[in-house]
């Protein structure tokens, strides 16, 4: 697209500023690739990993928030700013409003709205443990699939959650990037 | 249903970005196209939701382009001439209303190629087969009636 940068971001500004925006999404450079970041008017909807198709993501906010998605960067300074500073080591807190209507189910939400309230950068947390602490003790395994569907990795962080047998489990973005994200946040785990 | 089938506007933009810019320059003059491009995209958005099917969406952005490009003819012509206000923004949904009084004046054989071309959408070759001429006499006719507006929009 050839489109002048100024006229869309100008376009984008304006569907914002005048209510017309079911969703804004930007893309962002980090050191694992390029996120895609989806936020409604509640929060972050959706983060995409470097590998997911974004065209099929965004289809998928749309089905569930509206057709009305924009993209800008100059929108989603602030988000952009908090994400980056995660990445940078300067601010690991990702403190910004999350929405997590694209979760299918209350005990998802529940279960992901704890994980991120609860478990901070550098701490790891089981599945078990996780199940337990929302009152649902034998439920390791939907934790699992709760944290597999994440909406909203790196910012709820799914990554923080690893098999009470040791060792690191699945992810999302594969095994070797939780790895990584965890070693970043300087986590101890077996 | 039908919402979930729409696809996300920005990707309409990115694929039919660029053709509706020229588009609104060649209607509405070089310096004007992309302040038309902006307000048709925002009119378009503030339609999306209720369009009830999602085929034709180029077609329909075209038409919306269209449409805003004749308004913004019409505001400046309205500048010129009198202290009236700039024209009302008309609803997207009765865009057609909007277009057929902002051609009204012009002959009858040209208003039916306007017509043809940006409510109808279709191409010379067709518009042609309809008026039973070439499409060089086609392209030519559409082409000299935005021209005549245009330049009332600007000298009258």
């Amino acid at each position: 697209m050839t489109l002048p940068a100024k006229l869309l971001d100008s376009i984008a500004s304006a569907a914002v500023r005048e209510g017309l925006a079911d969703a804004v999404y930007t893309r962002l450079d980090t050191p694992i690739g390029k996120l895609l970041i989806v936020q409604g008017e509640r929060g972050v909807v959706r983060v995409g990993f470097p590998d997911e198709r974004v065209d099929a993501l965004l289809a998928q906010v749309a089905a569930q928030l509206g057709p009305r998605i924009v993209a800008s960067d100059r929108e989603l300074a602030a988000t952009r700013d908090v994400v980056a500073a995660y990445f940078d080591g300067v601010d690991e807190r990702l403190d910004v409003p999350v929405d997590l209507s694209l979760v299918r189910s209350d005990f998802r939400r529940s279960a992901l709205t704890l994980l991120r309230n609860e478990v901070g950068p550098g701490h790891v947390v089981t599945y078990g443990t996780l199940a337990a602490k929302i009152g649902h003790p034998k439920a390791a395994r939907a934790v699992g699939s709760a944290c597999a569907t994440n909406p909203v990795p790196i910012i709820v962080p799914c990554h923080r959650v690893v098999p009470g047998a040791g060792g690191v489990g699945s992810y999302g973005g594969g095994p070797q990037l939780k790895r990584l994200l965890l070693a970043r946040e300087g986590a101890k785990f077996a | 249903m039908s919402r979930a089938a729409l696809p996300p506007f920005w990707s309409l933009v990115e694929a039919h970005g660029d053709e509706l810019l020229v588009h609104a320059r060649r209607m509405a003059g070089e310096a004007n196209g992309e302040d038309v491009l902006q307000d048709a995209l925002l009119r378009a958005l503030r339609a999306y939701p209720r369009l009830r099917h999602a085929a034709h969406l180029r077609a329909w952005l075209y038409r919306v382009t269209t449409t805003t490009a004749l308004d913004h003819i019409r505001a400046r012509r309205r500048e010129v001439l009198t202290d009236e206000p700039p024209a009302a923004v008309a609803d997207p949904e009765h865009y057609d209303d909007a277009f057929e009084s902002l051609i009204g004046e012009l002959p009858d054989g040209t208003q039916a190629a306007l017509r043809l071309r940006f409510v109808e959408d279709l191409d010379y070759e067709r518009i042609a087969a309809r008026l039973g001429c070439s499409p060089v006499a086609a392209r030519q006719r559409v082409s000299t009636a935005i021209r005549t507006l245009r330049t009332q929009g600007i000298a009258a």
